[in-house]
């Protein structure tokens, strides 16, 4: 759905790129912002983005950021997004097990049935747990594009949100990570079986799982070395070194790990972002670890200690270059409060500048690895607005599914 | 604080806006975390799945902890040192007994630094043993005292090193006994073990000789042993006479939840009281050892469990309230008149090769809870796949 108001933001971002001087290639018109109608109280976005290739559409989770969470189909083909329902009413979930967002990734499955798991989303999740107002716990779903159906596949852990999750394309089993205990949760669906097995992290848990072509499903630990889990070993391995990092990363950048990725498959390769501001180049294999290769920082500033770039999004242009949003929750490139699009290239680890946006038009993405088959790339965006309701620490936002095609224009 | 994707920006807007985090971890100076459990780590640590925490003390500069691990492995005795904030010594105790599986009883200390524990096994129906702990530097010397009840666990102990004895429970069935070291013999006791009658009550609860049995035990000033049997009772055995007396005062009770009424954790003041915790309810109460009375001093938490109880060197009693799927609450109590304080979840600074900067580490888990000697320091014992030990200063 086009919008006016955006394309007043997106001529607002040629005029700031164009006071930046942005080198030339990539322009607003590579880029289309596509609002969620139906959800005027809609507040932000998470890592609530997904792609079914089965059906040609992306689907995202939105939220009020309180009690009120919308799933939502962009159709490709149609250029339409449309409100597919809201989770408590899809779901038939009691009023007791309310949910305040969905922070985990949206992953296709067996058939193009698309996972995503719910979160507590505030203050009153992590704290009140037993009492009548607490939370019940985040529930695993599975949306079917083709019927419209959202199957309820239960809960992970009691007063525990899921944070993220990743699911085996061929076996349909789904692995969880759960808030605030950081514990990795295997669920073979076919058997109803839920396997906790145990607390991975320190006082933070790391956001993002990712799996490889052969199903193996990738975390991290307190120190930042990968933790995978092999299904057909059934349990999991750890890595004997950590992630590289920048001297001086501070340990609360260490334990949140891995904040984004993008997967190469022709090239062997699993892109990761970690909180660190790293980017590395991960090549898997079947069984044990791959290698880790250091591909440098994510940004290259003066202003900034090296690790303090913030970049929870990631995806693989179909030119072979890396495109990501990087900046905000308070950390930013570049002169200001901007959030910038960079672009980089594997092949010689240049990075540079595409795009620079006002807050007012951008001020945080979300979203990893999330693209179809026309070189189109699908993040989680949002903006900020006084106008719309300040939801705690999480400020006043609007979201909005951002689509950015670095081979052409979408205009 | 809740965190989302990133905690800074929270952190900077509050610290903007001037507002005051409306929580605020237990983190006081001095406090650390020693990291204990690590997998595929080429430090000394112990491995994923055999470190839960279950039993604690401390003795001189060490914590000394015993491990439970999951079925078909076997757990660890180790040695943390409190001055140099490291682990140091770890013993698999399937190198000194095979086929064991945890070290839940809690210790009892013997004389001259010794510290007396029990086994249980890996397989339903084999044989618990009582085990001997001494750090014995540079090594942690293990010793197997023998099989006190046949075919039974040992589930809870506690000891009296001037008379050379050992106390226990035996699990599955809740026998008391009493192993004299000396003769190396054991006297077993049936007048803690449930009736068929209790039992077919507690069948109705679906719980399990894991969730009623005595989790601690407790000698008094004159050494008589205090513990709980089902439903919801306590008994003292006098060493005197020989005898296992029921007391008349039950385990503080939410009605309707007896059933899950037992002993969870004790300490002993220095006044002689002996303060208790009960694992059904959460409630702490005071048992006055010679009158046999018990009085309920109420809930620090909302939740069930209080697992761990000791005494700083303020006077306070520290104890943590709340378990899974729930998590700890370290409070204290201070039976001067101070009532409790819900001191919340702890958060400690881990340091160690390879996170040299350090990382917070926050317990949610947590499953013992031990003094030093001289009360300075309370060590909390996290119950997790990868479980590590926290430890903060009391000042007097």
């Amino acid at each position: 759905m086009r919008c006016n108001i955006y394309q007043s933001l997106l001529l607002a971002v040629l005029i700031f790129t164009c006071l930046g001087a942005q080198p030339a290639g990539i322009t607003e018109k590579n880029l289309r912002f596509v609002d969620y109608p139906g959800f005027p109280e809609a507040h932000s976005t998470w890592g609530s983005i997904g792609y079914s290739s089965v059906h040609n559409k992306v689907f995202i989770g939105v939220t009020n950021h309180s009690d009120r969470v919308g799933l939502f189909e962009y159709d490709i083909i149609s250029e339409k997004m449309r409100l597919c329902g809201f989770i408590p009413e899809l779901a038939h979930l009691r009023d007791y097990q309310w949910q305040g967002k969905v922070h985990s990734q949206i992953v296709e499955g067996p058939g193009g049935a698309m996972h995503f798991a719910t979160d507590g989303g505030e203050s009153r999740e992590e704290y009140l747990m037993e009492h009548p107002h607490g939370y019940s716990g985040g529930f695993f779903l599975k949306w079917d594009p083709a019927t419209g159906i959202l199957s309820n596949l239960g809960i992970g852990m009691q007063y525990e949100s899921i944070k993220d999750l990743a699911v085996d394309r061929t076996s349909g089993r789904i692995y969880a990570v759960s808030y605030p205990q950081a514990h990795f949760l295997a669920y073979d669906t076919d058997k109803n079986q839920l396997r906790d097995l145990g607390r991975m992290g320190s006082d933070h848990v790391p956001r993002v799982m990712f799996s490889d072509w052969w199903g193996n499903i990738y975390y991290v630990d307190w120190r930042q070395r990968l933790i995978k889990y092999e299904p057909s070993a059934g349990q999991l391995l750890f890595a004997k070194e950590s992630l590289p990092a920048f001297p001086g990363t501070p340990g609360e950048y260490i334990v949140t790990g891995v904040t984004a990725y993008a997967v190469d498959q022709p090239g062997g390769i699993i892109f990761l972002v970690t909180y660190g501001a790293k980017m590395l180049a991960f090549h898997p294999s079947r069984e044990g670890f791959g290698n880790v290769e250091d591909l440098g920082g994510i940004f290259d500033g003066s202003s900034e200690p090296a690790w303090k770039y913030y970049c929870p999004n990631l995806a693989l242009g179909a030119n072979g270059k890396l495109y990501y949003f990087l900046g905000g929750h308070g950390m930013y490139a570049g002169q200001g409060e901007n959030i910038v699009l960079m672009e980089f290239d594997t092949r010689n680890r240049q990075k540079r500048i595409a795009l620079t946006f006002p807050l007012s038009v951008i001020s945080e993405v979300t979203g990893s690895d999330v693209k179809d088959g026309n070189g189109n790339l699908y993040f989680a965006g949002r903006r900020s607005d006084p106008k719309a309701e300040q939801r705690g620490e999480s400020g006043s936002s609007r979201p909005f599914l951002i689509i950015f095609n670095p081979g052409r224009s979408l205009q | 604080m809740r965190r989302s994707t990133g905690f800074f920006l929270g952190l900077i807007l509050l610290a903007a806006a001037g507002i005051r985090a409306e929580y605020t971890f237990f983190s006081p100076s001095g406090s650390f975390a020693v990291e204990v459990s690590l997998e595929n780590s080429s430090l000394l640590r112990l491995p994923i799945y055999r470190n839960a925490i279950t039993s604690l003390e401390v003795s001189g500069d060490y914590a000394l902890g015993g491990t439970s691990a999951a079925p078909g492995l076997s757990p660890f005795l180790f040695a943390v040192s409190l001055s140099r904030r490291r682990l140091e010594l770890a013993v698999d105790l399937a190198q000194i007994i095979p086929e064991q599986r945890a070290v839940i009883s809690g210790f009892g200390r013997g004389p001259g630094g010794v510290l007396y524990a029990g086994t249980m096994s890996d397989s339903p129906g084999g044989s618990g043993h009582l085990i001997q702990v001494r750090i014995k530097e540079p090594s942690l010397v293990v010793l197997d005292l023998g099989v006190p009840v046949d075919k039974e666990g040992v589930f809870a102990v506690a000891s009296d090193p001037g008379r050379r004895a050992i106390y226990g429970i035996s699990h599955p069935s809740g026998k008391f006994f009493a192993h004299d070291l000396a003769s190396r013999t054991t006297r077993v006791f049936v007048e803690t073990v449930p009736s068929r009658q209790t039992l077919g009550f507690l069948h109705g609860y679906a719980v399990k000789p894991e969730d009623y049995l005595s989790r601690r035990l407790i000698l008094d000033g004159k050494g008589r042993v205090f513990g709980s049997l089902p439903v919801s009772r306590l008994f003292r055995f006098d060493p005197g006479n020989q005898k296992v007396e029921i007391l008349p005062d039950q385990i503080p009770e939410v009605w309707g939840r007896r059933p899950l009424g037992r002993v969870d954790s004790w300490a002993r003041s220095a006044d002689g009281s002996l303060y208790g915790g009960n694992a059904g309810d959460g409630q702490l109460f005071r048992l006055d050892p010679d009158k046999a009375k018990v009085e309920n001093l109420g809930k620090p938490v909302m939740m069930p469990r209080i697992k761990g109880l000791a005494f700083g060197g303020d006077g306070k009693l520290y104890g943590v309230g709340g378990a899974s799927p729930g998590y700890a609450h370290l409070f204290s109590f201070d039976p001067k008149g101070g009532g409790f304080s819900d001191l919340g979840n702890p958060r400690f600074t881990m340091v160690a090769p390879g996170i040299e900067q350090g990382i917070s580490w926050r317990g949610f888990r947590i499953g013992t809870v031990a003094a030093s000697e001289d009360g300075r320091f309370i060590v909390l014992g996290e119950e997790e796949a990868l479980s590590q030990l926290m430890v903060f200063p009391v000042h007097p």
